[in-house]
């Protein structure tokens, strides 16, 4: 199977460039990871991170045959060839498909991505009803890949000042806890003509969301709750 | 208030499309029902002052959301501060240049037929 | 030796990323809206002329025969029908209606398609 990979040494190349391998495909190879660990037997100089290798822990996110995903969980059956990987679009990259995610998780943390709530600590633990429970599905599975953000134009263009898709999924899945207390603090820190404004709902992270979730969906609703709140 | 808003741009695009939708509700049930329009119909229509100020109304949805459109352009893609707000207040004098012209268009018009 | 994050390269090439349909639809709506905003001087010219006398709107009937009125008619048909079917899309979506992913694949590509059409149409018949 022939492979087509990103390649960029800061200390030895000026500029990125792409190189052509190929790899006689063994009967334990299925997913897109388990080449690239065979084609770095090969090279050991290729660089990429992975650490599960079942599509938990989100290290493998890149850009495979255009669309971001995680190399880990993309089957090699049927993929087009050259299979062309290349770091996630939009990151700095630090060297071949390893990206700087500083910025990301900057975002991330700025969302302030746990409960706050100040009052007393009941003896046990703070309940939550079940039906208050399932708004969180479809939000918590997020595992901070950036596979969306990084395939957000709107992230694109102002990587320093748009949240992005990832950490507004996180900002909502604390807007609707019921056990947070911080909820209008939480709106009015997004309204913003950058940290939410910028989402113009194209639709690109829902469309590379590795876990199947819907961060367009959980912006749209941070708006919705933002037009509440002023009316 | 800050200069570039989130939510209230976000809600003056929305409502002025609004507006522009039931406009373009009412033309298209016009023309298709409606009895069809000579020039001499719609030149003393249009003179009517509360048809004026229904057309200058939609002429204003359609600069404000034409502003916050281009706004959401121009930030997106022109980053230089000083570029950024030298073709902003270019727009902004344009679409404010388009309202008056728009405006005295409708008056103009009013008065020639009073 | 450190590098600072600015001198680092970034991989943003358009002809290998593989963009979904949404995305294409988005960037029309986009450029459609600023074809739009560029012809309101021409639009309210056309305004004016038009409640003018007999005329000036038979003289502007004959502008718009032209081919360069043509071309323009047919630009303004696609700009002004996909602007509008991707505004009531957004308009769907942010109540909800329409917000999965594959219906927003469907109305994205029904978006492209009326628009596209509409176009045709305009160049056969204007």
């Amino acid at each position: 199977m022939r492979f087509r990979i990103y390649r960029y040494d800061p200390d030895a190349d000026s500029r990125p460039r792409m190189q052509d391998y190929e790899l006689p495909l063994e009967s334990t190879d299925r997913m897109v990871l388990d080449a690239l660990v065979r084609l770095k037997e090969q090279d050991d100089s290729i660089s990429f991170r992975r650490s599960c290798r079942e599509g938990v822990c989100g290290s493998d996110a890149m850009n495979i045959n255009g669309r971001n995903g995680l190399a880990c969980v993309t089957p090699l059956k049927g993929i087009a060839e050259p299979v062309t990987l290349a770091p996630l679009p939009g990151f700095p990259v630090v060297r071949d498909l390893v990206v700087d995610m500083t910025q990301f998780f900057a975002h991330y943390h700025a969302v302030r991505p746990y409960l706050v709530n100040n009052e007393p600590l009941p003896e046990r633990e703070r309940l939550q009803s079940p039906e208050d429970r399932d708004k969180l599905n479809e939000l918590y599975e997020c595992i901070l890949c950036a596979c969306c953000s990084a395939f957000c134009p709107s992230y694109w263009w102002n990587p320093d000042k748009f949240i992005g898709p990832a950490g507004l999924l996180q900002a909502q899945r604390f807007i609707v806890d019921s056990r947070d207390r911080i909820t209008a603090e939480r709106l009015e820190f997004l309204d913003d003509v950058y940290k939410l404004y910028r989402c113009r709902t194209i639709m690109n992270c829902t469309e590379v969301c590795p876990k199947g979730l819907s961060p367009a969906r959980a912006i749209e609703e941070i708006k919705v709750a933002l037009v509440r709140k002023s009316v | 208030m800050r200069l570039f808003s989130g939510q209230r741009e976000f809600l003056l695009q929305r409502l002025t499309a609004l507006v522009m939708l039931a406009y373009l509700a009412a033309g298209a049930l016009w023309l298709a029902f409606g009895p069809s329009v000579t020039f001499a119909q719609w030149q003393s229509w249009s003179a009517k002052p509360l048809a004026a100020s229904a057309l200058l109304a939609l002429a204003l949805a359609l600069l404000a959301h034409a502003w916050v459109g281009i706004r959401d352009v121009v930030l997106d893609y022109v980053h230089p501060l000083r570029l950024r707000l030298a073709v902003l207040s270019g727009v902004a004098a344009g679409l404010a240049m388009l309202a008056i012209w728009v405006a005295m268009i409708l008056i103009r018009h009013m008065v020639a037929l009073a | 030796m450190m590098r600072t994050p600015t001198s680092r390269p970034v991989f943003l090439n358009f002809a290998r990323i593989r963009f979904p349909v949404g995305a294409v639809a988005s960037i029309g709506h986009r450029i459609s809206g600023v074809v739009l905003a560029c012809s309101l001087p021409f639009v309210f010219f056309a305004l004016d002329r038009s409640m003018g006398s007999e005329g000036e709107f038979a003289y502007l009937i004959d502008v718009l025969r032209s081919p360069f009125g043509r071309m323009a008619l047919v630009l303004l048909a696609w700009a002004c029908t996909h602007h509008l079917f991707a505004g009531i899309r957004h308009l769907l979506m942010d109540v909800g209606v329409g917000a999965s992913l594959t219906m927003a694949r469907r109305t994205a590509y029904a978006t492209l398609g009326t628009a596209a059409a509409i176009a045709a149409a305009a160049a056969v018949f204007a």
